[in-house]
């Protein structure tokens, strides 16, 4: 464990490094998300312009949730994106027999080589969207309900890094995998959606199939209604179920892979 | 005349043949466009259940407007042109383009049409595949001066993409990378060009503003007059007259980036 945590604090110290070298770069991507964050908020003020309610959550419940699910996001963003979306063009270009002669698991050097301080950075913003909903609720969590809070969004980040490693892993499989990486983004579009938004075929392939609505949605409402055991426990049954998942489809992909340099 | 005609009409061929080949990333798109339209459907069913209608439209009419905006999207919506100039710069592959008679906004702008062409046409199946679904909350109006005066904001809307995204694309005269400077205007684009949501749910003072912008011009525009959220065809020329002018500005500009640029340029590879 402690071989693995200095690992990575080796990797984020380079990967810092490197951030503070190219400033400008940094400056423009942290502007970039700080952007479409506002653009999530924007929506949704716009649409309770004209509506009190949608699907039975007033504005601050659902900025508290939209907040929420930046807030995931960011940090998949910040701690493992860069890393695994590079996974697929090494993949491809035959670079990946790096992270094979790496000492350590080759799943956890390859997803976690690289950080993204810019993201990290606008993960305050998006706690800071959380706080301010939960002030204009008028809400006072108890510190248990806080820890449970901070647990859950521990648990959406584990899924979404499955998720996004799912979504990665067929590059093993199809050397031209280009454009996958999208159907994550396309997934995390539901995270912003209420749970109860969702009928019929919808429900069953993004609540219940699919994590994507669970994910942010468990967090929020615990907030918002306090604990609740069925929604826990269903997030931290899913987490482990997708992890594994994840975990045993790289394992699959990486006996079929033969690297491509000559 | 005539020669320099065929010399593009070569190209545009070329374009189209280029593009036929890679339909697959036409369909993965159009497949995650179709995703988008379902949390489109979501949350606006959400958002419609108290209240009728919002800013004086019905559900219907407001997802006809989204279906309408993917479909207009595929077909002069300018995806990656940016990216493409900014690569032909950086590499060097844009010296041959001055070392020949070759107008290079011409070129770009021939392939930019084949491949509209192509997507545009293709993106029209999944949606006749899918109308028998869609048809309940589908509702165009009829009229035909949306058809006289549409057409025509749509032809300058293409013009309006395409010449934002060559602008963008010779700022790599200037600067090494531009992904980040292309994204940053991707989110502009996307909320001011109406994608996020139609543009007249804005609050009055910022609608008022924006029909000032070009990205008014870019999608929101000739999507409104066929989905009716333009109801007045004065207003449609009054319209029509800003984008006219925005054309001309953009144009304008790509030619002074290119001037200019040209003699930064340093012609490495080739």
């Amino acid at each position: 464990m402690n071989h693995y945590f200095r690992l990575w604090l080796t990797s984020a110290r380079y990967s810092i490094m490197r951030a503070l070298m190219f400033r400008g770069d940094f400056f423009i991507w942290a502007l970039v998300e700080l952007f479409w964050m506002s653009v999530n908020l924007l929506m949704i003020s716009v649409i309770y312009d004209h509506t009190k309610l949608v699907a039975g959550w007033s504005k601050y419940e659902m900025m508290l949730l939209v907040g929420t699910s930046m807030l995931i996001q960011r940090f998949l963003m910040g701690f493992f994106w860069s890393s695994i979306f590079e996974m697929g063009r090494n993949i491809r270009s035959g670079h990946f027999d790096f992270f094979l002669a790496q000492p350590g698991n080759v799943m956890f050097m390859a997803t976690t080589r690289k950080i993204d301080p810019d993201s990290l950075i606008n993960s305050a913003v998006a706690m800071a969207v959380v706080i301010y909903s939960v002030r204009q609720l008028g809400l006072h969590p108890s510190t248990a309900d806080l820890a449970l809070y901070v647990l859950l969004v521990a648990c959406g980040v584990v899924i979404h890094y499955s998720m996004l490693v799912l979504c990665i892993t067929p590059a093993f499989w199809i050397t031209s995998a280009q454009g996958i990486e999208g159907s994550y983004f396309t997934l995390s579009e539901f995270s912003r959606l209420p749970r109860q938004a969702f009928h019929g075929l919808a429900n069953i392939a993004f609540v219940w199939v699919l994590p994507v609505v669970v994910v942010s949605n468990a967090p929020a409402s615990t907030l918002l209604h306090g604990f609740d055991l069925k929604v826990v426990g269903w997030l931290l049954v899913i987490t482990v179920v997708w992890f594994s998942l994840a975990v045993i489809l790289f394992h699959r992909g990486l006996r079929r892979y033969s690297s491509a340099s000559s | 005349m005539l020669s320099t005609l065929n010399k593009y009409r070569a190209v545009f061929s070329v374009g189209l043949q280029s593009n036929l080949v890679y339909r697959m990333n036409f369909a993965i798109r159009g497949f995650f466009s179709f995703f988008h339209l379902i949390v489109v459907f979501i949350l606006w069913t959400a958002a419609y259940t108290g209240s009728k209608a919002i800013g004086g439209f019905s559900f219907a009419q407001t997802f006809t407007y989204f279906v309408a905006l993917i479909v207009v999207q595929f077909m002069i919506g300018a995806f990656n042109e940016d990216y493409q100039i900014s690569e032909d710069i950086r590499n060097g592959l844009i010296n041959q383009f001055l070392l020949k008679p070759v107008n290079y906004f011409a070129y770009r702008f021939s392939i930019y049409l084949s491949a509209r062409l192509v997507t545009g046409l293709l993106i029209l199946l999944p949606v006749l595949l899918s109308y028998p679904l869609l048809k309940d909350y589908l509702v165009l109006p009829t009229d035909l001066w949306r058809l006289t005066l549409g057409l025509p904001a749509l032809a300058m809307s293409a013009l309006i993409q395409f010449g934002i995204a060559y602008c963008f694309g010779l700022m790599s005269f200037w600067f090494l990378e531009i992904q980040g400077l292309v994204i940053l205007s991707m989110a502009l684009e996307s909320v001011l060009g109406g994608q996020i949501f139609p543009l007249d749910l804005m609050p009055e003072w910022l609608f008022r503003i924006s029909q000032y912008l070009p990205y008014y011009y870019q999608m929101y525009f000739p999507v409104a007059i066929f989905t009716g959220r333009i109801n007045d065809p004065t207003l449609v020329l009054n319209g029509l007259l800003i984008q006219a002018c925005w054309v001309l500005v953009i144009m304008a500009l790509g030619q002074v980036l290119w001037r200019r640029g040209l003699r930064l340029h340093t012609a490495v590879g080739g």
